[in-house]
């Protein structure tokens, strides 16, 4: 085997010993490290400059439509006021109690030989009971059963139209004076009824115009 | 291997210098960079619920626009069957013309009271109508129809009386209210 001598074996040493040096790696591991630093630093700086962007946009959006938003919040205030002015309006029109109806039923419910001298009427606050009062002279055989009579069926009549009707006798007693009726004499009895009388429904309609007289005891 | 002091003094000053490079990365740089985004997702999250109630807001008071025209109008309508000026010069003419075109002839109003109503710009007042001579269809007629042609009025007491004097007719007494504008 020839002998074989490495006449570079120094400079091949001092070249590994400089690959190896450690300062050397350590730098180069450094700058890979600051590499990866500087490339983070550039993904967080776009990226915050992407959220700066978005709420600046969103800012100018909330500064266009904020005085919309006030301007608007202020008509709504506005309106609502109106709207709830008009509604009660409204509820105080449907909510009145309208007589016509009564007195038609009056008219309707008064036989020939009852006679009216006071017909009286008074509304309560809104939606509370009504009271009417009807007074006159009933005459007939019994003039008291006459009266019970045109109670009962007025009571019956209002009762269609009206509810938590009562009818109560405030006076009935009988009269000394008679009357002639279809050439018949007719004992006669003074009454007074008080009606009380609620509305259905708060927009009850009036009925239409009453159709015929009653007797009143002045016509005779 | 076996490091030589001039290369430990190298690395002690790199080490070093590492360490003052990441406390400046950190603090200078990337901090306020990270501070500011947080800042801003902040104000993202915050004003984002505003800009939704500001639509919103906006969007209610348009669906409102297209509402409120009807009720509105009702109102306005009311308020301008009231005529101007003082009513004790306008409703006691009003009624005596209104029962003349119901064959009652006769009609006395007077005003009883006068208070501010629960309506903002309105205020009741209540009137007794007198009269002394009306038969009781055209007064039921009468009646019927003020009641429907004027909304704002509410009759509160009706007392008809016969009269001995004339057998004909009957004595009514009517109370109502009216709302006018304040």
């Amino acid at each position: 085997m020839p002998l074989h001598v490495n006449l570079y074996h120094e400079i091949q040493h001092q070249e590994l010993a400089r690959r190896r040096d450690p300062l050397r790696l350590g730098m180069i591991g450094l700058a890979v490290i600051a590499a990866g630093f500087v490339a983070y630093y550039c993904v967080v700086l776009e990226r915050s400059h992407l959220v700066g962007m978005q709420y600046e946009q969103l800012q100018d959006e909330f500064s266009r439509l904020d005085p919309k938003a006030k301007a608007a919040k202020e008509r709504q205030d506005e309106l609502n006021d109106e709207i709830t002015a008009s509604q009660t309006m409204m509820q105080n029109v449907d909510g009145r109690f309208y007589w016509a109806p009564v007195l038609d039923q009056i008219l309707k419910s008064v036989p020939r030989n009852v006679q009216l001298t006071h017909v009286g009427a008074m509304s309560g606050p809104s939606g509370a009971t009504n009271t009417l009062s009807i007074s006159g002279i009933s005459s007939a055989i019994e003039p008291r059963k006459e009266a019970e009579a045109l109670r009962t069926a007025l009571a019956a009549r209002l009762a269609t139209k009206f509810k938590g009707v009562t009818a109560t006798f405030k006076n009935l007693e009988d009269s000394e004076e008679f009357v002639m009726l279809d050439g018949r004499r007719l004992a006669t009895a003074t009454f007074t009824i008080e009606f009380q009388l609620q509305p259905k429904d708060p927009g009850d309609a009036p009925a239409a115009a009453p159709a015929r007289k009653p007797k009143l005891v002045a016509d005779e | 291997m076996k490091l030589e002091q001039e290369q430990i003094k190298k690395i002690f000053l790199s080490v070093l210098l590492l360490i003052a490079l990441l406390y400046c990365y950190f603090t200078f740089l990337l901090g306020p960079v990270q501070q500011g985004e947080k800042t801003a997702n902040n104000g993202i999250a915050a004003v984002i619920p505003q800009i939704t109630d500001a639509k919103k807001q906006i969007s209610r008071t348009a669906a409102l626009e297209t509402q409120a025209p009807d009720a509105i109008a009702f109102l306005n309508n009311l308020k301008d069957t009231i005529p101007d000026g003082e009513p004790i010069a306008w409703f006691p003419p009003k009624m005596s013309d209104f029962f003349k075109s119901h064959g009652i002839e006769k009609c006395t109003t007077h005003m009883l009271s006068e208070a501010d109503d629960a309506m903002p710009g309105f205020k009741k007042l209540v009137w007794t109508i007198d009269l002394p001579k009306v038969d009781f269809v055209p007064l039921g007629i009468a009646i019927s129809s003020l009641e429907n042609e004027e909304p704002l009025l509410t009759i509160v007491n009706v007392s008809i009386d016969a009269t001995r004097e004339d057998a004909q007719y009957q004595h009514a007494t009517l109370t109502v209210t009216t709302l006018v504008k304040s």
